[in-house]
């Protein structure tokens, strides 16, 4: 998948401070949701209004459920992120570095590589059961593959221009690997792991409506299936929430590690 | 990745899917007796053989690929069209932007059940659900490019007179076209795992359904099957629209950072 190819029509539109008139679509669309569905013009049988949906919303926050939920998932989700980050980081670097492993792997990996993620889940209950691995399973497979591939793209390119100057300088190949190839790699791997960031949460919550019966996920269907519209939009509305706050996380961390490589704007990796 | 005039010069060599079939005959060698998990791939073939001989495997196929292909079509033309309008307005794109924000940043999956509870189970609901999830890529990468237009060449069509349909279809869609087949390029692998998982869910037929109940019949051979055929749906349908893509955009100009 490329590289933040959806990053934000924020950029484009919103670096004039604050936005008036999208606060006020947003808030307009709300009011005609919520009259439309107090005045009855609406003929939906479980559609909630907005303000149901905000009391649905705090009452689950206040007795714990929503917050023992967002944790499983959230949980889950960074276990296999960072599982994901490990080995892609792994694989990226082996097929990056060697040319042998390139011509004997690279066709395997662009045959594994499309495969959808959600596949696996049937797979992964037959053999793991309802239970976290079976959740993990399916959120480090799709996961993997966009920090391989921006790690093993980053080394290709990486190496063609810097490794001659190790070369030079009578580096040892690890202190190439150290000294060159991985301060140089960094921010596009960094990329990468962003995008895993958001595969990872999307796939946590697939993997709980199906595989794993908690958290989030698992908390939208069972709501969707006790006809608690109000109560499920809520958690529809935390796990947007999650995904927001995840990348703005990254967003900011990378700034912070890297702080040449992420300026203002630039954050398309 | 260097954008090559062929679009074979960039396959990899086909000696790569050694490990791969050296993995898969390992297994069929070495399985485990009689093991219910781990069934030998000549099982999964032979699973996949008799459901395509129960008239099972059809139906369900094309059921998968039409939901697929419609979704995919109709996301393409309402993302393609509205990112247009959007872009080419500096107040639409003010005033929705953050409404789109928001409803980009939904994960496509919670959508489905909130389909289901809304329009029950039917056609409709899966065409829906892989359209509304395929169309946010398209849509805000058209969106963005377009209103990043080079103001120059907007200039040069008002001096030419040109009237707003012909800056629209000479000016405006060739700029923004490699940045709309970006967005289409996401939102392929996104409707087919949105389509899997809307079978998955309500178990409507088609492939995502198909393999639920295998599992839940403990068919694990045909869970595997079903899986290789899965995947081999996968790498078809991308590989054609990266082959679709690479024809289209044959005259433009490479992408600054290709990465695939």
């Amino acid at each position: 998948m490329p590289v933040g190819a959806c990053s934000g029509i924020r950029q484009a539109i919103g670096r004039r401070g604050f936005n008036l008139p999208g606060a006020i679509t947003c808030f307009a669309v709300l009011a005609v949701w919520e009259v439309a569905v107090r005045g009855g013009a609406v003929t939906f049988d479980y559609l909630p209004a907005p303000s149901a949906i905000a009391v649905a919303l705090a009452r689950l926050v206040l007795s714990g459920q929503m917050f023992a939920d967002t944790v499983h998932t959230l949980s889950s989700a960074l276990i296999g992120w960072s599982a994901a980050c490990l080995l892609g980081i792994g694989l990226g670097l082996l097929l990056g570095i060697s040319s042998g492993a390139r011509t004997y792997g690279m066709a395997t990996v662009e045959v594994l590589r499309p495969m959808p993620g959600i596949a696996f889940l049937p797979l992964a209950v037959l053999l793991f059961n309802f239970s976290l691995q079976t959740e993990l399973v399916v959120i480090v497979y799709p996961s993997l593959w966009p920090v391989a591939m921006n790690t093993m793209g980053s080394v290709m390119d990486v190496g063609a221009r810097l490794h001659d100057v190790g070369r030079t300088l009578r580096l040892s190949r690890w202190r190439i690997l150290a000294k060159i190839l991985a301060p140089a790699a960094a921010p596009m791997i960094l990329a990468g792991c962003r995008v895993s960031m958001g595969t990872a949460l999307v796939m946590a919550v697939i993997a709980e409506m199906i595989g794993n019966p908690h958290g989030l996920g698992y908390a939208i269907v069972r709501e969707e299936l006790a006809f608690q519209p109000a109560d499920m939009f809520a958690y529809i509305i935390v796990v947007g929430v999650l995904g927001i706050a995840l990348n703005a996380a990254l967003v900011a961390l990378s700034r912070r590690a890297m702080p040449g490589h992420f300026g203002r704007g630039s954050d398309r990796g | 990745m260097a954008k090559t005039t062929s679009i074979f010069a960039k396959l990899p060599p086909l000696r790569g899917l050694l490990p791969l079939i050296l993995f898969l005959i390992a297994w069929q060698l070495l399985q485990p007796r009689q093991s219910p998990y781990f069934p030998p791939p000549s099982a999964w073939w032979t699973s996949v053989l008799t459901l395509l001989r129960d008239g099972r495997l059809m139906p369900a196929l094309g059921s998968t690929l039409l939901t697929f292909g419609a979704g995919l079509s109709a996301a393409t033309l309402c993302g393609g069209a509205i990112g247009l309008l959007i872009g080419l307005s500096r107040r639409a794109s003010r005033t929705l932007g953050p409404l789109l924000e928001f409803c980009r940043s939904l994960p496509p999956p919670v959508v489905v059940p909130m389909a289901v509870l809304l329009l029950g189970y039917s056609q409709s609901l899966k065409l829906l659900v892989v359209t509304w999830a395929a169309a946010w890529p398209i849509l805000l990468n058209t969106a963005s490019a377009t209103s990043q237009i080079e103001p120059l060449l907007l200039s040069v069509a008002r001096t030419y007179r040109l009237t707003s349909t012909d800056t629209v279809r000479k000016i405006v869609i060739p700029a923004v076209l490699p940045a709309f087949m970006l967005g289409m390029r996401v939102a392929v692998p996104l409707a087919i795992i949105v389509t899997l998982l809307v079978e998955m869910l309500t178990l409507m037929p088609g492939v995502g359904s198909l393999i639920v109940t295998a599992q839940r019949e403990y068919h694990s051979a045909e869970v595997y099957g079903l899986l290789v055929l899965i995947g081999l749906l996968g790498f078809v349908l991308n590989n054609a629209f990266i082959v679709i893509e690479a024809k289209l955009l044959r005259r433009w100009p490479p992408r600054a950072h290709e990465i695939t």
